[in-house]
């Protein structure tokens, strides 16, 4: 066992009355243990998507065909009493907004202790009491405040809540899905800084869902781009920021907000996210690529291993060395 | 809290003098009076005319309402003209009646609703949803004494099951009577054959008051749990491991049942009006089938006592639920 999740060929579709969502189109990726992998790409393009789906906590409307495997175990097929008995203890979750995702009327305490009982209902409650407020602790937050209620609690605080309550357990994987979108700049850099210790004291890995590659730089080791249910680029941080391959990937490093551009302007990418009920044929991404060809326009590329990497479009056919260059700078 | 139950009551004192007039003025804008009811069409003038003196009904009508506002502050409702007791004791001895009916109906109509409510919720667009749709769309536009009458024919009449009228047979009330709920009082005494028999009749009436106010019940807890199924701290809760069970009932429904607390707290006069219903229709000896019963003979003492007390019971209650949704919920603070 040498990746602690591994998503082969993972298909989610969302039927819905007038048409079938494909939120998440033939993604395969892996994740190795104490490694962090980032899902970076625009609003839509199904990332929370694939958030729930490794905790088999998706709407009822959802469909999921492939394999998400778990410590070798697919959870696809997994029964669901299983599965529950995995959430919180062995994979755990937060989520984007934390002004919502703490039941309102249940004191902080109630929510650790039902959360531990889940999975150890002989537990004394001494031993809860005790075990709440060390996690508090590590994360800022006074243990006193285990008899608060959540709208006692800032946002910031809040999602710090959040996260002391999906690692109390001690879970290996942590799937954080855009946890500081919703809080101001000051806040997000103090819960990314959490994160980062969590990444560095725990052995934990995690999957951290954002749509700002440059906010999560720092901590993750891989990183996924998805575009429109597609996983269109996946590799090691580094050599995904100094040569990024796919189009996408370009234009995303150029969009972001970067010192080093001299003009200082936000770039940012042309077009729209395509129709997920209808998507493009050929393709998704070639009605605003820049390098579209006329293969781009009929069929929709394969996965490409290049460089280490995994690249999904059809410059990349037949180079195992990635020597085909494109032009950064004139797409800017 | 204290602060706001005592303007909660400051503020329904208005309320309850409105109605006061109001009842007082419709009394006798409608026709007929005690007199004429009694004593009927064809009585001599002479003895109509003793007779309205006796009462002070010949008094002018400002003067009368005087009276009757002063009494009413001084807590007397007045006697009853058709039995001469004083109205506020006759209320006494029917109130149990109308609180233990409540009681059960409330019980029976929360129970379907919470579960049938959330299951439909939960089970959203399958058949259980389905049948709750309909059973609440059915069941709200069956009239209470339809129902009540089916029932009695049902149980009573064809089954023989069940007793069809009262609240007790013959010789079997309670020996001592503590809070004049006769269940209660049964078990207080140790008459479990009084507590059976009062349970025996109590289970028509009450399940036809309950069913129907249960109709808005189903209604209101499936809409509520349905969105509180769909916010962020079910999705978190559930991700956290929490048994299903757990996420509708101490997720989903406690949080549904807020706004639940509060509509049923403004519509509890409007379940009164099926109380009145149910018990004339099954005879059952409250203050809904006292307040029919005295407006055949027009006895207007009886009535006025009757409407206030109705609205007395409709500003505790209200009271109490303000108290239960604050315990409830944690950011109301008053
Ligand atoms: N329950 C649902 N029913 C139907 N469609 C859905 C449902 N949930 C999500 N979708 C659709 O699936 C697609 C992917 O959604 P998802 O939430 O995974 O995107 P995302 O990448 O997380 O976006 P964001 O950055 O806005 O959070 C979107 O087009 C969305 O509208
Ligand atoms: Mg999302």
């Amino acid at each position: 066992m040498s990746n602690i999740l591994e998503a082969k060929d993972l298909n989610v579709e969302y039927l819905t009355r007038d048409g079938n969502i494909k939120a998440v189109d033939g993604v395969s990726f892996s994740l190795g243990f104490h490694e962090t992998l980032g899902l970076v790409g625009e609003s839509g393009c199904g990332k929370s998507t694939i958030g729930l789906s490794l905790l088999k906590i998706l709407p009822i409307n959802a469909k999921v065909s492939g394999n998400i495997f778990y410590k070798d175990k697919d959870m696809v097929k997994m029964p669901d009493n299983e599965i529950r008995s995995l959430r919180g203890k062995e994979i755990s979750m937060i989520f984007q907004d934390p002004m919502t995702s703490l039941d309102p009327i249940m004191r902080i305490k109630n929510q650790f202790f039902e959360t531990i009982r889940a999975h150890f209902p002989k537990m004394e409650e001494s031993e809860m009491v005790k075990i709440s407020s060390n996690v508090l602790k590590s994360i800022g937050i006074d243990p006193s405040r285990l008899e608060n209620y959540p709208f006692e609690f800032s946002g910031g605080m809040r999602q710090r809540v959040m996260i002391a309550l999906a690692i109390v357990l001690n879970p290996s994987l942590l799937v954080a899905d855009e946890p500081t979108t919703s809080l101001d700049v000051v806040v997000q850099l103090q819960i990314m800084e959490v994160l980062k210790e969590l990444k560095d004291q725990k052995d934990m890995s995690m999957v951290l869902i954002t749509h700002d590659l440059g906010l999560v730089a720092e901590i993750v080791d891989k990183v996924g781009i998805m575009y429109a249910g597609n996983l269109v680029e996946f590799g090691d941080v580094d050599s995904i920021y100094d040569d990024p391959l796919h189009p996408y990937t370009q234009l995303l490093l150029v969009s972001i907000p970067n010192v080093k551009l001299e003009d200082m302007k936000l770039k940012y990418i042309k077009g729209n996210l395509p129709s997920l009920k209808s998507p493009p044929q050929g393709c998704k991404f070639h009605p605003r690529c820049p390098f579209a060809m006329d293969i781009c326009l009929k069929a929709d590329p394969p996965t490409f291993a290049v460089k280490g990497r995994k690249v999904k479009c059809w410059l990349y056919k037949g180079e195992k060395d990635g020597s085909r260059k494109t032009d950064t700078a004139s797409i800017g | 809290m204290k602060t706001y139950i005592l303007t909660r009551v400051i503020l329904s004192i208005p309320m309850i003098f409105i109605l006061l007039t109001i009842v007082f003025v419709v009394l006798r804008i409608l026709p007929g009076n005690p007199v004429t009811a009694m004593l009927g069409p064809k009585a001599p003038p002479e003895v109509v005319k003793s007779m309205e003196a006796q009462l002070g009904l010949d008094k002018p009508i400002i003067i009368q309402f005087g009276d009757y506002i002063a009494n009413i502050l001084r807590g007397n409702f007045g006697d009853s003209t058709v039995t001469t007791l004083p109205v506020i004791q006759e209320l006494e001895e029917r109130f149990p009646a109308t609180l233990e009916l409540t009681i059960f109906a409330m019980i029976i109509a929360v129970t379907i609703g919470i579960f049938f409510g959330s299951t439909a919720a939960y089970r959203y667009g399958r058949p259980v949803d389905a049948i709750a749709r309909i059973y609440s769309i059915f069941v709200y536009s069956m009239p209470v004494f339809w129902l009540g009458i089916m029932l009695q024919l049902i149980f009573g009449v064809w089954l023989k099951a069940l007793p069809v009228s009262g609240r007790a047979s013959p010789f079997m009330t309670p020996d001592n009577m503590y809070t004049g709920l006769y269940t209660i009082d049964a078990i207080l005494n140790g008459q479990w054959n009084v507590l059976y028999d009062s349970l025996l009749h109590l289970v028509l009436p009450s399940v036809t008051l309950g069913v129907v106010i249960s109709s808005v019940f189903v209604r209101m807890v499936r809409s509520n749990v349905l969105l509180s199924l769909s916010s962020q701290y079910v999705i978190s809760a559930r991700s956290r491991g929490i048994k299903e069970s757990k996420v509708l009932y101490a997720h989903a429904l406690k949080n549904a049942m807020i706004p639940i607390l509060t509509i049923m707290g403004l519509q509890f006069a409007l379940l009164l009006g099926g109380a009145v219903l149910t018990e004339t229709t099954f005879s059952w000896p409250g203050i809904g089938s006292y307040l029919v019963e005295r407006i055949r003979y027009r006895d207007f003492p009886a009535i006025q006592g009757a409407v206030v007390f109705f609205a007395l019971f409709v500003v505790v209650v209200s009271i109490l639920i303000d108290i239960i949704n604050a315990w409830m919920d944690p950011r109301v603070r008053y």
